[in-house]
């Protein structure tokens, strides 16, 4: 059962499962990744939608993708093929993996769409780097003109006001979650964040600020008895995932996910103009394993666990993810240095795997209990 | 068949690999010993020629892997590399080499002596995220080493613009700033243009080499295709261009002469994504039933012609081109290679070998196997396997669905078993 302050947004996802997008009247962009400039596609006048996956079995996608990627990338494109995405005008993405990049190139040919366009994003930050990607942005502008765009510099302002905000009011919300003061669950927070990849951003910034006010009245003085952690991986879109952790006696206080923390922070760029300030906050966003080195990442995780007095660290990846694969030895290793005891769990697509999920969990907590004394 | 075999080769050249390959290493050893910098970098781009022109040696850590599993060092690297917490669903490049620089490096036993410990890491942005990952997995091994982060816009061939040529162009000389900073080489820049004039003319005999794969019967199959190491690790000297010149030389001659792979060529095939280097053998395999592979997708990162007039550029575009052509991130522009090849050399039918090591190459194989049914009618079979690991191959498996394709393609042709 959600929480009351959360259920317009569960609203807001039926309402979009219940009603095709296309009609609502908005020009839709669709993207995968959050390292997408969602801003610019917002500002030529289209709705950035973020491509879902879920739960489901595969066999459309069979004919196109192999069974070793992500069950994340291998839905969303069973879901294209039957149709579910046909009101996407385009899908634009910027370059993080291989299967991104690979599935924009076979989205292109298969699915179709205008603009298809992958957005090769810089590594390094220096002078000539920002340059190299505002000339990429620049061109990702002139794909999205020539696809019936309206593209302004006016326009991108006032995008990036209604997104640095809305990432200004979630990380408020993360602030509280720290504290344990936030009156709703990790998964109910999750629906929050997924209501904003199907909502326009006036829309959802409205609802949001509507969440924090109720969120203000509902502060929860006392939390059950349960153990915080910090939950870091890729792609979390069950909910329910959330909830068996939270069930099994922890309580998610802090995330480095790609579905969470990573995409919100920092809320805003600095620089004279709008792009610059989106080329700012892209250089100097929380890391994404794809887009960085487990050393520099090791860190800002301690840090986050620290901050949300986290009491371990749970590793949720979705199955052959090998970004975070690559980088969980070296950052386990650097958890056991600051003694942050660590479990993981891989996600496949065809289901949860509740009793898997819980057991393991479970065992975590009491081991974390024990530990703790 | 046994999992891991070596394959039986044709040409007289292909002993002379062998002490191609030798040699490098020693050289490698020797630089090392004499104190030559030794850089550590992935292939498929323009810092080779860099490296040469500089006299700093290069070594390439992703093609010591078909090194390992020639010589049968994987299953232990790997055994090491499950130790550390890696997941076997990683790259087989990735688990080889991470288990072989924690394990097995300094045994004396390791053949060719393995790899000099590097003084430099040339650790990649751009490329696919498995080898940077086993470059970041480098930089912690050995921290002594100078790492130079390199940055290289992901982009596919047909899409590339001015913005990415001068952001890459400008990466290449932020590299010789580093070189030269960290090993007090300088960039003499008229024997950059040698090297790179070197390096086309390497890229020209490998086109030449390949024409010759267009002749029925073909002079050369792709249990040959080890040649591709002097490609990998020696393009930018003479030692690749004298190389070549002599493969060219027999290829040449025995194309001429109709001297084919095999006796009776009935069936021409050609193979996408990377070999199984613990199992050359199986190229062999369909030989038994005339069947030959003449022509793949790999070798295709070989095949770009380098402007000798501009060779910073020449560099920053071959870094540019070389990987994509082969991967996702090209896939119109891989998909449109390999129909090409299929008429030029007379295709009759392709195998995809589903790559559980290689996303980025699996990636788009089933766009490429529908254009080729749909557009030229040259029908293809999927093999499901790995090119590190062979726990991922079974040979019975490959056995039954090369058979029955042979047998169809027989069926097609209107020839008799």
């Amino acid at each position: 059962m959600p929480s009351q302050p959360a259920a317009p947004f569960y609203e807001v996802l039926k309402e979009n499962e219940r009603v095709t997008p296309a009609l609502s009247g908005e020009r839709y962009v669709g993207y995968f990744c959050t390292y997408t400039p969602i801003e610019i596609i917002h500002a030529a006048g289209f709705t950035p939608f973020r491509v879902a996956g879920g739960l489901d079995s595969v066999s459309l996608a069979d004919t196109l993708t192999p069974n070793f990627i992500c069950p994340y990338m291998r839905v969303a494109t069973e879901k294209a093929l039957r149709g579910e995405y046909g009101f996407l005008s385009g899908l634009v993405q910027g370059y993080t993996c291989d299967v991104a990049c690979g599935l924009i190139n076979i989205w292109k040919d298969n699915i179709g769409g205008d603009p298809c366009h992958l957005v090769p994003l810089p590594y390094n930050d220096n002078e000539a780097s920002r340059d190299f990607l505002r000339s990429a942005l620049k061109e990702l502008i002139e794909k999205l003109d020539r696809a019936g765009g309206c593209f302004s510099e006016e326009r991108l302002e006032h995008s990036l006001s209604l997104y640095d905000e809305i990432r200004r009011v979630i990380l408020d919300l993360y602030d509280r979650r720290y504290e344990g003061s936030l009156p709703f669950s990790a998964g109910d927070f999750l629906t929050v964040i997924q209501a904003g990849y199907v909502t326009p951003p006036e829309r959802y910034l409205g609802l949001l600020k509507t969440l924090r006010d109720e969120a203000d009245h509902e502060r929860e003085d006392g939390q059950p008895p349960s153990i915080p952690v910090l939950v870091s991986g890729s792609l979390v879109e069950e909910p329910r995932i959330l909830e068996i952790i939270e069930e099994s006696g922890g309580r998610i206080c802090a995330d480095d996910l790609c579905t969470g923390f990573r995409q919100w922070s920092p809320a805003t760029g600095s620089g004279a103009r709008p792009l610059d300030r989106v080329i700012d906050r892209h250089m100097r966003r929380f890391p994404c394993p794809s887009r960085s080195r487990a050393r520099d990442r090791a860190p800002l995780i301690i840090d986050l666990v620290r901050r949300s007095a986290a009491r371990g660290v749970i590793f949720l990846f979705q199955k052959f993810c090998t970004p975070h694969l690559a980088d969980y030895p070296i950052l386990n290793e650097e958890l056991k240095k600051e003694r942050i005891p660590a479990t993981v769990f891989e996600m496949e697509e065809t289901g949860i795997m509740e009793g898997q999920l819980r057991t393991r969990m479970e065992t975590f907590f009491e081991t974390l209990g024990e530990r703790d004394g | 068949m046994d999992k891991t075999k070596k394959s039986t080769k044709r040409l007289r050249t292909a002993k002379d690999l062998n002490r191609l390959v030798i040699d490098y290493y020693l050289e490698c050893h020797e630089a090392k010993r004499r104190g030559t910098p030794v850089g550590w970098m992935p292939p498929m781009n323009g810092a080779i020629e860099l490296f040469y022109a500089m006299d700093l040696q290069p070594v390439f850590p992703e093609n010591w892997s078909p090194v390992c599993a020639a010589f049968g060092l994987t299953p232990g690297n790997f055994d090491v590399t499950d130790g550390l917490g890696y997941s076997r669903d990683l790259c087989g490049y990735l688990r080889n080499i991470t288990g072989y620089v924690h394990g097995f490096m300094n045994d004396e036993s390791i053949p060719l002596g393995g790899l000099p410990e590097p003084d430099i890491l040339l650790s990649p942005g751009g490329g696919c995220v498995p080898v940077m990952k086993i470059f970041h997995i480098l930089e912690r091994r050995f921290p002594k080493a100078k790492v130079f982060s390199a940055d290289l816009p992901q982009v596919a061939v047909e899409d590339i613009r001015k913005h990415h040529l001068d952001y890459a162009v400008w990466e290449m000389n932020r590299l010789i700033d580093f070189l030269t900073e960290v090993t007090g080489h300088r960039m003499d820049h008229d024997r950059l243009a040698e090297v790179v004039k070197l390096s086309d003319q390497a890229c020209a005999l490998w086109d030449e080499i390949m024409s010759y794969r267009r002749f029925i019967p073909t002079p050369l199959s792709a249990a040959e295709i080890g040649i591709m190491f002097v490609m990998v690790t020696r393009q930018g000297t003479q030692i690749a261009v004298d190389f070549l010149t002599a493969v060219r030389d027999e290829v040449k001659e025995r194309a001429e002469a109709g001297i084919g792979v095999i006796d009776d060529e009935r069936i021409r095939l050609f193979w996408d994504n990377i070999p199984l280097w613990y199992n050359m053998g199986l190229f062999n395999y369909f030989e038994k039933m005339g069947g030959v592979a003449v022509a793949e997708t790999y070798s295709a990162a070989w095949s770009l012609r380098l402007d000798t007039e501009h060779p910073l550029e020449a560099l920053a575009m071959k870094s540019l081109m070389s990987y994509p052509l082969v991967s996702c991130v090209s896939i119109r522009k891989r998909k449109e290679m390999v129909l090409k090849a299929c008429r030029e050399y007379s295709i009759d039918g392709a195998v995809l070998h589903r790559n559980k090591s290689c996303v980025p190459i699996t990636l788009g194989q089933m766009d490429i196997k529908r254009a080729l049914e749909e557009e030229l009618g040259v029908p293809s079979v999927i093999i499901d396997a790995d090119h590190m690991d062979d726990q991922n191959f079974s040979v019975a498996q490959f056995e039954t669905r090369v058979d029955a394709f042979m047998e169809m393609l027989y069926e097609k042709k209107g020839l008799k078993l």
